[in-house]
């Protein structure tokens, strides 16, 4: 084996680096002044950089769809997308989608339907799912194919995964309960220092995204907050 | 339930002592996934302080010899910290104890195209990537071998052990008077069949993280399958006490047998880390991915099957060529596999195989999902589709007449306690309504069966010793929050949640106050892997044992609470009560406490070992489990007369699963095994070029299906209630791929009377068969097309009129 | 993660200023429109330009317009609007099928059509990994000598790969070209060339701004394409076709290309095909026919080239099938 020193020995020089480059992009709701290399794709700022490590990495030539992030709304493959493409632009991660009290119907319905496995290129479908349902609120099931084709899973066959997001089309629109037999949903502790419902219907605009139905997730809170507040009884 | 075996199971397993309770209702939802969504750290996102970034130089040649390697330039260039070549990890590893024939890096000789060589650690992915490029490496080109047969021709290339041939293993097995049985035979059906490789394409790459700290304890992270093997294996290579080094398994994003052996990565970041004295990760490119492998080998299969006029099975005379790829692998096993799982559920009294597998300079093959029996399966039950068309028997009648029932012992020595298999084939048969549709569909579309069986893990522990094969610990806290740490590996397939689910269900807790700590040697007990479908059988099971003492342990502080005897006390969900009085209770926390206040600090330790089964032959334990799964698929499919494109409409897929303990999770596997299968029938192919190149290492290349490439999937679940399994479960995550290649194969012949015997069903290659069938058949248009009406396949074509005299375009 | 290798990035934000970075940046530059072509070929070291010229800030590129004679189409609009857009599908319905037909939903959200028209040809010894192209000793479109399609073959044969160009073509489409120049307008048909390691007429610093489709009573267009999955992949082949029927319903005119076969889509020539009285069958037939004759598809994209000989009248007869079937509005 050998090890580089750094005494006396004469090194080439560094593999060039472009200088940095000012970039100001809204991540998940919040605005961010970076500054990158333009080499910088948008996965490798997300992960790399800004450690939202939800957002992976699959083939890292748009060949698969796991790095799939929704860029001004829409779905976009993050490996094939130059961080600096993004100057002045919103975009969403996994991250971004609603949880814990405002658990946003798809990864309910994907927990329901066992639309996840491994639940590595999850993230991807999710976020192409999202951006499918916030456009169309009813697709068909050939929609919802025609929609994730460009996503790859290995474990599941699609099936689970077009159940699930044909569920959450139904919970957004109200024809579906949502929250079912959650796990946990009866265990969840009483909430510490509840915030007031507005508080929590202010927080949850600031991560929906444009055009999301509101709604919807505001019945997706009620629910949370019943049975969050229901004590686990013994059962006699 | 039948006379099959599947009622003699008592159901022992879900019982107690104190009896009469139910299980829960099944959980309809997976119960595991919220945790999985964007949250869960997999090893490529872990971040240590430091960290360094790893890649690894690789041989551009089938076959060399390394005459020298000079990284000078690489170590001078800035960013690099340090370069290790195969003569700093000199020690052969291998899965199988009894094969080791690979190096963490080659030390004098590449075997195929993509074996490592060096590999270097540097301050960023960029800067390793450009390091590779000035690593000089002096090769002397040595001729190679691509094809199976050639390795057979061409001894003097020497890639087996001795040097003087290319054997990898051969194994021959007889069970019976084969030849006589063949010669009373009323049909005999003599077939070559071919099962190009294929790869498993987990969605999440090999990545590993090496973390050797200042007192000298080394922690490898890794996307693996196998901890326990991969901590043996960095202790021998790297000659480190195993009590110094930690394996690390995160949740796996997807594996399918692919990750479960040592991968030179995991050696090049631990050695990477010990020289330079920081965490170094090391993540494949997809390229990489597709150079280790170890995916499904290219069989050639030589089948010889007979029976009578009635349908009855006389012998199996099987000759098989595995192409192996440049190393051993689990190919050992792979050989013996390729004819020992082939005797269920339905065999005849006589077989005989002879498998051989050979080492070719192409990327290492492996298990995958199925391990060594799905080839044998696709010739055997396309076989079975023959001698029916041939008898004149509808092909689940004839898999009927000779399915082997349960409670028996096998031809080969394999012992059968629970066996679903009959209710499978009467379930599918059903839900496809077979019986008015096979035969009868319009040209094109058609319907076809297969069956198989498949093991809940193996008797014999890859390396032999006489400690548990599986273990769980419990921890009780008086929150009445249950944690299990389990050597189990997460990869997808669930064994998480279902030891959640068993645990909670013992002790009449909601599985969401149940937390499983899993895959690290340094926080939980040794399990074997996640390989041999192992998982919910032995696993399952330790983690009953666990959950019963504590449970014990509860009833009997209980009953001192409530001043009643032991036996009166159940448990139900969320407390425990007194059985013929169910308003005097305990809810489970308290009686928790009441336990750790009498017997101290609650935990409890559970482990799994199989009875010993198997032949009393050499090899009769390889293929030997306690018990088997069973399945069978009617497929569907419409052929395009035109492109010849076989689309796959509909599988469906009956499983007997011994008891779905998480229904959303058995199916989930019953879906993604049908659904691989099924795109190893029309899709799929790992193809290495005659110069050692791999035809395309990239998703866009190697096609796996869309969303628009999948059939519907219709999971028919069987429950047969296995006396032996974790409250009667048997395996699910790998026997219901078996059927769905074979199915579809005797579709394509009832829907156009072709036979495909060789894998993929390619447009080309279904095109050209219907061609040849024509040919034969005396058709006039023999060679030519079908007409442009049909090409077009425009209905409006039909009616449209002449057209008036025009000018032509050109 | 395959890095990309370094480069200087540029954000002009008006065509002009877009097409003055060119020329002073000279033969470094390169454009960048949707990335889904240009970044993975980077990544391989297939490209390795010193300077990225975006055009995504270029706004006025992107609007989809009807006039009364044409329909425009910006260079930046992206193909999933273009699949989608009334006009198209109603127009210019062999385009409409083709953008939808390109790659996955998430290339057809990011691709545009500019970069769609200008496509690198693709070939299964070129699109590969640096390492993969070393061990095979590289090609002569790029690093090496030797084609590894045509045994000592000396011009390159990689495969026009978009769907776009075909349907253009038979639509009669105008391309417009900025450069420093001036403009220029280059039928679609006369874009192409048959070098496969540069395939179009576009000079370097030039910009491709739009496409002119000119709006015909009585036409009707249709599009093809052969691949194996339902989504992401390139074509193994395609086919646009286009019939132009006079005002009694007469076909007078009909355009069929062909391409994913080598450097330029191949137009179809069936004379006489229309010379006579036919019926549809027997004109859809007597191109299918020809384009069999005409086309040889070679093992730049895959092995099966027999079969993809024979897909040709396939692709041909559903194109023109559909083309000339529907009466036209």
């Amino acid at each position: 084996m050998t090890s580089a020193d750094t005494d006396g020995k004469v090194r080439l020089p560094v593999a060039r680096r472009a200088a940095l480059v000012p970039l100001s992009v809204t991540i998940n709701g919040d605005r961010r002044q970076l500054a990158v290399p333009p080499n910088r794709t948008l996965l490798e700022l997300l992960r790399y950089d800004l450690d939202l490590f939800g957002t992976k990495q699959g083939c890292d030539k748009g060949d698969c769809g796991a790095c799939t992030v929704r860029l001004d709304g829409a779905p976009i493959l993050s490996c094939l997308t130059l961080a600096l493409e993004c100057e002045g632009k919103c975009v969403l991660t996994v991250e971004g989608l609603p949880g814990g009290a405002e658990l946003h119907p798809l990864l309910d319905s994907f927990d329901r339907t066992g639309a996840a496995q491994c639940g590595f290129c999850t993230p991807g479908f999710l976020m192409t799912s999202w951006a499918l349902l916030d456009e169309t609120p009813r697709p068909t099931r050939d929609e919802i194919r025609q929609a994730i084709a460009g996503n790859l899973c290995r474990c599941t066959g699609y099936k689970a995964i077009v159940d699930a997001i044909e569920l959450a089309a139904k919970m957004l629109r109200g024809e579906e309960p949502r929250l079912i037999g959650l796990p946990g949903s009866a265990n969840l502790p009483p909430p510490i220092g509840t915030l007031p419902t507005g508080a929590t219907a202010k927080d949850k605009d600031k991560r929906t995204a444009p055009g999301a139905g509101s709604s919807a997730s505001q019945s997706a809170s009620q629910l949370a907050n019943q049975s969050a507040n229901q004590p686990e009884e013994p059962k006699p | 339930m039948s006379d099959s075996g599947g009622e003699a199971a008592s159901r022992t397993a879900g019982e107690d002592a104190t009896g009469g309770r139910a299980l829960p209702p099944p959980i309809e939802r997976h119960g595991d996934v919220l945790r999985r969504l964007g949250v869960v750290r997999y090893t490529d996102d872990i971040k240590l302080p430091g960290m360094l970034h790893a890649k690894i130089l690789r041989c551009p040649h089938p076959h060399a010899r390394i005459r020298s390697i000079d990284p000078s330039r690489a170590l001078a260039l800035e960013g690099v910290y340090a370069v290790v070549t195969g003569k700093d990890m000199p020690r052969r590893f291998g899965i199988i104890p009894w094969t080791p024939d690979e190096y963490p890096l080659a030390l004098e000789i590449a075997r195929f195209v993509g074996d490592g060589v060096a590999a270097v650690a540097a301050v960023d992915e960029l800067t390793a990537t450009l390091a590779l490029k000035l690593i000089a490496v002096d090769y002397e080109v040595l001729p190679h071998v691509t094809d199976p047969f050639e390795a057979l021709r061409r001894p003097e290339i020497g890639l087996g052990k001795s040097g003087r041939d290319n054997i990898s293993k051969h194994v021959a097995l007889d069970f019976g008077d084969v030849e006589g049985a063949l010669a009373k035979s009323d049909v005999v059906s003599e077939g070559h069949y071919y099962f190009e490789g294929s790869a498993h394409v987990p969605i999440e790459m090999h990545c590993a993280i090496g973390d050797y700290d200042r007192e000298g304890l080394l922690t490898v992270y890794s996307a693996t399958q196998v901890p326990h093997y991969l901590h043996r294996e960095l202790s021998r290579v790297l000659e480190i006490s195993p009590a110094r080094i930690r394996v690390i398994q995160p949740p796996v994003g997807g594996a399918f047998g692919g990750k479960s052996e040592p991968f030179d990565l995991e050696f090049c970041v631990a050695k990477l880390s010990q020289v330079t004295g920081r965490p170094v990760k090391l993540l494949y490119t997809r390229e990489e991915e597709f150079y280790a492998h170890r995916g499904r080998h290219p069989m050639h299969l030589h089948f010889k099957v007979g029976c009578m006029k009635d349908g009855t099975l006389t012998a199996v005379d099987a000759k098989t060529l595995i192409d192996g790829g440049a190393y051993s692998s689990f190919g050992l096993v792979t050989t013996y596999y390729s004819g020992q799982l082939l005797t269920l559920p339905v065999f005849p009294p006589a077989y005989r195989f002879d498998s051989t597998r050979v080492f070719t300079n192409k990327p290492p093959c492996g298990p995958k999902r199925g391990h060594g029996s799905v080839q044998p399966r696709f010739a055997f039950e396309v076989a079975l589709d023959k001698l029916a068309v041939e008898v004149g028997v509808d092909p689940i009648e004839l898999r009927r007449k000779n399915a082997i029932g349960g409670n028996t012992t096998s031809l080969n020595g394999l012992r059968v306690t629970s066996n679903g298999f009959l209710e499978c084939l009467d379930a599918v048969e059903r839900a496809s309504t077979w019986r008015e549709r096979r035969g009868k569909l319009p040209f094109g579309r058609g319907l076809g069966v297969a069956g198989s069986s498949y093991i809940s893990g193996t008797n014999y522990a890859i390396y032999p010793n006489e400690m548990p094969q599986s273990a769980v610990q419990l921890k009780v806290d008086r929150s009445g929050r249950v944690t299990i740490f389990s050597g189990q590996s997460e990869i997808g397939q669930g064994c998480d949640q279902l030891l959640r689910v068993i645990v909670a269900d013992e002790l009449g807790l909601d599985y969401s106050a149940v937390r499983v700590v899993s895959g690290d040697t340094d926080l939980t007990p040794v399990d074997l892997g996640a390989y041999s479908s192992r998982g919910a059988f032995m696993n399952g099971n330790a983690a009953l044992m666990a959950a019963r003492e504590v449970k014990q342990k509860l009833r009997e502080a209980v009953a001192g609470k409530l001043g009643c005897e032991l036996r009166d006390v159940v448990v139900t969900r969320g407390a425990l009560c007194h059985r013929d009085e169910p308003g005097r209770c305990v809810d489970v926390t308290t009686a928790i406490q009441l336990a750790e206040a009498r017997f101290g600090t609650l935990g409890a330790v559970g482990h799994y070992n199989t009875p010993k089964v198997g032949g009393d032959y050499r090899g009769g334990t390889i293929g030997a489990s306690p018990a088997y799964s069973f399945t069978a698929h009617v497929a569907e499919v419409d052929v395009d007369l035109a492109t010849g494109e076989a689309r796959i409409v509909k599988i469906w897929v009956a499983h007997d699963c011994g008891k779905a303990i998480c229904p959303v999770i058995v199916r989930g596997q019953m879906e993604g095994s049908a659904y691989m299968g099924a795109a190893e029938a029309v899709l799929e192919e790992h193809v290495i070029r005659p110069d050692g190149l791999h035809v395309g290492p990239s998703l866009l290349d190697y096609r796996i299906p869309t969303s628009l490439d999948v059939p519907d999937l219709e999971a028919l679940i069987v429950e047969s209630h296995d006396p032996e399994g974790p409250l009667g479960a048997k395996e699910t995550g790998e026997g219901p791929l078996h059927p769905s290649i074979p199915a579809i194969a005797n579709a394509i012949y009832d829907a156009v009377g072709i036979r495909l015997d060789r894998l993929p069903f390619t447009p080309a290659r279904v095109l050209q068969a219907l061609r040849e069938k024509r040919r034969r058949e005396g058709d006039d248009n023999g060679a030519a097309l079908a007409n442009t009406a049909a090409l077009a396949n425009t209905a409006a074509l039909a009616n449209t009129g002449p057209v008036a005299k025009t000018a032509a375009a050109e | 993660m395959l890095p990309l290798p370094v480069f200087q990035h540029h954000s002009p934000t008006t065509l002009a200023d877009a097409v003055a970075l060119m020329a002073e940046l000279g033969d470094g530059a390169r454009l960048i429109a949707g990335g889904t072509d240009l970044l993975p070929n980077m990544k391989h070291g297939l490209v390795e330009p010193e300077h990225l010229v975006s055009l995504a800030g270029v706004r006025e590129l992107r609007t989809i317009v009807l006039t009364d004679e044409h329909l425009e189409l910006g260079a930046m609009a992206r193909l999933a609007d273009i699949a989608a857009h009334p006009e198209v599908v109603r127009h210019a319905a062999a385009l409409a099928e083709a953008t939808a037909a390109v790659g996955g939903p998430h290339h057809r959200r990011m691709g545009t059509l500019g970069g769609n028209v200008c496509l690198d040809t693709r070939c299964v010894y070129f699109n590969q990994t640096y390492f993969w192209r070393q061990a095979l000793g590289f090609c002569l479109k790029k690093d090496g000598t030797a084609c590894h399609v045509v045994a000592s073959g000396k011009n390159c044969v990689a495969a026009a790969s978009n769907d776009s160009g075909p349907a253009l073509m038979v639509l009669d489409a105008e391309l417009e070209l900025a450069g420093v120049g001036g403009v220029r307008r280059v039928l679609a048909s006369e874009f192409y060339t048959p070098d496969g390691i540069t395939n179009t007429v576009r000079r370097a610093d030039e910009i491709v701004t739009k496409a002119r489709i000119p709006l015909k009573s009585g036409r009707k267009s249709a599009f093809e394409k052969l691949r194996r999955r339902g989504a992401i992949d390139y074509p193994l082949l395609n086919a646009a076709a286009r019939v132009d029927r006079d005002r009694a319903g007469v076909i007078a005119n009909v355009e069929v290309v062909v391409s994913a076969l080598a450097a330029r889509p191949k137009r179809i020539k069936a004379q006489g095909a229309l010379a006579r009285e036919v019926s549809i069958e027997a004109l859809v037939e007597g191109y299918a026919n020809a384009a069999f004759k005409q086309c040889r598809p070679l093992t730049n994209l895959d092995n099966d080239t027999e079969w993809r000989r024979d897909m040709v009248k396939v692709v041909v007869a559903r194109a023109l099938g559909r083309a000339a079937a529907a009466d036209p509005e």
